[in-house]
């Protein structure tokens, strides 16, 4: 009878703090969630969003293809021009018929559907080539865009979301995380 | 000839009666609001925002008016193995009998000429227990197990928690000796509001209200997490509209009656009051605050409880609900004795 009781006590007690609480959060929210598109967080200098390569700084050296652990970077084949940068294999062929064989060489083109953004290739590369930006917020539209031509790799992409306010994430004793705007 | 146009008048006024005023489509604007303020409460005391992207200057208020255009223009599609009649009819009817009791639930003292009866809470309260028929129809209709067992549960509920609502009902009714909603809201007027009189029956009510609308805790027959859409699984389109919209009606019913049998109606006004506006709106509007009032507390509790399973509501209801209803028919029982 004196364990009913108290179990009953407790269970009043139990589900009006509860309501209280809830009622508390009701009054003053304490909101978690971003606003995303309005703002957004202020990224670091060395997030891992999508990243390009240096056409010229690129040796070809197939270390970023072989060290890729969901075997997202694929090597194509490319010919070195006058200039310095590099042209499309068959295309090179076809501009230089009778002169003496021109210096083949390779590139890496990444899939993003694969890509999970460890940057081990940024690491392993012996020349320092990729380039690296804060964009990670890009859909894609169907299978085939996930997969660029070399061409289209080597445009690093824009951020999508513009005029968005910048927030910074703190820690905060009494809420958890608050927002506050980006120095 | 004569006596034609006062009748005409008459009629044309309980139309309106049901199907403006404290019917349909107060009740459906109600609704509206109700589901708006019911995410965006839950929103807040989860930590998050709720909807917000339609019509972002009012801070989404316009999400609720989207959602019905968008049921309202998809497609219906009744399943192959469903048997048809039934499922369509079957929320239609469903819609209708969660509305119907509406006409017995009066909002002024001018409703006294509109519909004279004096067994209004009888009638109320029974059409309030038509619905979950056709709840089970709608399960057994759809073909789909999702459905048939959402529809067993609420039979299951149905049963344990009916005859507490009653008793809960029955004890006001020892307390004001009538089965008309009018002299009950006059005893109120003379002496206290039936929340004080029987504080237990009306948490009796509100808790049998939250069941039989489906609210949280008990929000069993259409648990997301476990019954894809519950009930209403099959459905698309104006049909699945009117099935979410239902239990929200039905919690407009019972937050009326709750309002006049424990809140004291439209009590800060006068009991006695002639006229359409002074007999019916300004009363009628007073008692639709209250309810108003009672209806966000209860989805407000949406955001603080977690889901029942089926065994342990009816547990509950067969275990300690019942106890407390018949406890409170004593309360009353006694309380009547002194009073009368």
């Amino acid at each position: 009878m004196v364990d009913e009781s108290r179990k009953l006590r407790g269970n009043v007690e139990g589900n009006a703090r509860a309501l209280a609480k809830a009622f508390k959060y009701l009054v003053e929210p304490n909101r978690m969630t971003l606003d995303y598109p309005a703002e957004s967080m202020k990224l670091g200098p060395n997030y891992r969003g999508f990243f390009t390569v240096d056409d010229k700084k690129c040796i070809g050296c197939s270390m970023c293809e072989m060290i890729c652990p969901p075997e997202a970077i694929t090597m194509v084949p490319r010919i070195v021009s006058p200039t310095g940068e590099t042209l499309p294999a068959e295309q090179g062929a076809k501009q230089e018929p009778g002169a003496k064989a021109a210096k083949k060489t390779k590139r890496p083109v990444v899939n993003w559907g694969r890509c999970i953004f460890c940057y081990f290739c940024f690491e392993i590369c012996p020349v320092d080539a990729f380039i690296r930006s804060n964009v990670h917020d890009l859909a894609f539209y169907n299978d085939a865009d996930y997969r660029p031509s070399y061409e289209e790799f080597l445009k690093l992409p824009e951020e999508p979301v513009k005029n968005s306010k910048k927030v910074i994430p703190k820690p905060d004793m009494k809420r958890g995380i608050k927002y506050e705007p980006a120095p | 000839m004569m006596g034609l146009l006062p009748l005409i008048i008459w009629l044309i006024q309980d139309l309106l009666y049901l199907i403006v005023f404290p019917g349909l489509i107060v009740a459906l604007i109600l609704v509206i609001v109700l589901i708006y303020l019911e995410r965006k409460i839950a929103a807040k005391v989860q930590m998050r925002f709720g909807p917000l992207y339609v019509s972002r200057k009012i801070g989404g208020a316009l999400q609720s008016v989207a959602d019905l255009l968008r049921f309202s223009f998809q497609e219906f599609i009744a399943p192959n193995g469903s048997d048809s009649l039934a499922f369509i009819m079957a929320p239609g009817l469903m819609f209708a009998f969660a509305l119907m009791p509406l006409i017995f639930i009066p909002v002024g003292p001018y409703y006294s000429y509109l519909f004279p009866s004096a067994l209004t809470i009888l009638f109320s309260v029974a059409l309030i227990t038509v619905r979950p028929i056709y709840e089970i129809i709608v399960g057994w209709a759809s073909d789909n197990k999702f459905s048939f067992i959402g529809s067993l549960r609420e039979a299951f509920l149905v049963i344990s928690y009916e005859i507490p609502m009653f008793l809960s009902v029955i004890s006001m009714l020892i307390i004001y000796r009538t089965l008309n909603y009018m002299p009950a809201v006059a005893f109120q007027e003379a002496h206290l509001p039936g929340i004080i009189l029987n504080p237990i029956a009306a948490i009796v009510f509100l808790i049998v209200a939250i069941r039989s609308t489906g609210r949280f805790p008990f929000d069993i027959t259409e648990a997301d997490s476990e019954l894809v859409m519950g009930l209403f699984t099959e459905y698309t389109a104006l049909f699945f509209g009117i099935g979410m919209a239902t239990p929200y009606v039905e919690l407009y019913v019972f937050s009326l009656i709750f309002s006049l049998l424990f809140l004291g109606g439209w009590s800060p006004l006068p009991y006695h009051a002639t006229g359409l506006i002074a007999g019916l709106f300004l009363p009628g509007i007073v008692v639709i605050i209250k309810s108003f009032i009672v209806m966000t507390v209860l989805v407000f509790l949406r955001a603080v409880y977690p889901r029942y399973r089926v065994d342990q509501a009816i547990r509950a209801g067969w275990e300690r609900i019942i106890y407390l209803s018949i406890i409170a028919v004593i309360i009353s029982i006694l309380e009547a004795m002194v009073i009368w």
